[in-house]
């Protein structure tokens, strides 16, 4: 195989794969967050804060893989 | 027509001040922090008991920010002491990121054709540089109330004094291990959050610059959706970085207080 063929195909599967896990991760939170806001609407400001922090976290697996791909794509 | 050859990561090098090259990431970052400070003296200036349109905005701003932190440390004057730092992480970010949206801003180039202005955070310079200070912040700031308290936290060895019989040194030893895991813990902290920052600007700048180089008619208005989606992830990440060393800071500081 080429190098620059391999270099694509590794960037590819890098933050396809990598992707998988924080999706699943980000929807549940979601889910969740939004599930306790409808049973309890008043805490909804402080869920949101909280939410977006958790998926903050849960994102930056996705974002290591991203980054990843780029120094594949870019760095080597 | 650009290619996926033609994108690149580096800023591109303006000139040199002695042996520092000047790239066009860091001009921006100079031309936000001086907007951010005009603005600031200008607020400041027209301030008074009866305020203006902008005051209100600006203090709306200040008093929201306010209250999550009084809700995570607990009081209005813990709250007052740490909120300096947090507010201009966030509002350095915040502007940083959308600096070039503002209209003409990317159409300034030089004479060799390169563009004067690229957003600061896109470099994973800057992010490092912020999260530095971060870093310092949320370890220093302990280290300095209670210094044998903080390092105890990271090397716990008043677990071996507290061991009566033989059954309790594994646990004495896991909790040691704990400890030492801490360490591991604050260095990946060290390495999360500037790349959560860097990795969020660059995919958005990349994204744009990919679709509207696919073809001639994508660049007018299939980039559209992509930039709003950037737009809300540049915000949602100012707003994830400042908070995120405010919640780093305040455990670590709730963490020395409490001590046993």
């Amino acid at each position: 195989m080429e190098p620059a063929a391999a270099k694509l195909i590794a960037a590819g599967i890098a933050i396809g794969l990598g992707a998988i896990g924080s999706g699943i991760g980000e929807g549940l939170i979601a889910g969740r967050a939004l599930e306790a806001m409808g049973r309890n609407p008043e805490q909804s400001d402080k869920l949101l804060t909280n939410m977006i922090v958790a998926m903050a976290i849960d994102e930056s697996t996705a974002i290591y893989s991203l980054v990843v791909a780029l120094i594949i794509l870019f760095a080597f | 027509m650009s290619s996926l050859a033609d994108l690149k990561l580096a800023p591109d090098v303006l000139f040199n001040v002695g042996p520092v090259p000047v790239t066009n990431t860091m001009t921006s970052a100079f031309a936000v922090s001086i907007l951010l400070i005009i603005f600031a003296l200008f607020v400041r200036r027209n301030a008074g008991i009866v305020p203006s349109r902008l005051q209100v905005f600006v203090e709306l701003g200040i008093d929201l920010f306010m209250s999550k932190l009084v809700m995570i440390l607990g009081s209005e004057k813990e709250a007052r002491k740490y909120f300096p730092l947090i507010f201009t992480f966030f509002i350095f970010i915040l502007v940083a990121n959308q600096f070039t949206l503002i209209p003409f801003v990317q159409t300034i180039v030089t004479e060799e054709g390169l563009t004067f202005f690229k957003t600061p955070t896109a470099h994973y310079s800057l992010p490092i540089a912020l999260a530095l200070i971060a870093f310092f912040a949320w370890n220093f700031i302990p280290f300095i109330m209670a210094p044998f308290r903080f390092l105890g936290n990271f090397i716990k060895l008043g677990v071996f004094t507290r061991i009566r019989s033989i059954k309790d040194v594994p646990m004495a030893l896991l909790d040691f291990m704990l400890g030492i895991m801490d360490i591991i813990s604050e260095g990946a902290r060290l390495i999360s959050l500037p790349t959560r920052l860097f990795g969020n600007l660059v995919a958005g700048e990349l994204i744009i610059a990919i679709i509207s180089g696919l073809f001639f008619y994508t660049q007018f208005f299939v980039p559209i959706p992509m930039i709003i989606l950037s737009i809300l992830s540049g915000l949602v990440q100012a707003f994830v970085f400042a908070l995120l060393t405010l919640l780093f800071l305040s455990t670590n500081v709730r963490n020395v207080k409490n001590h046993n």
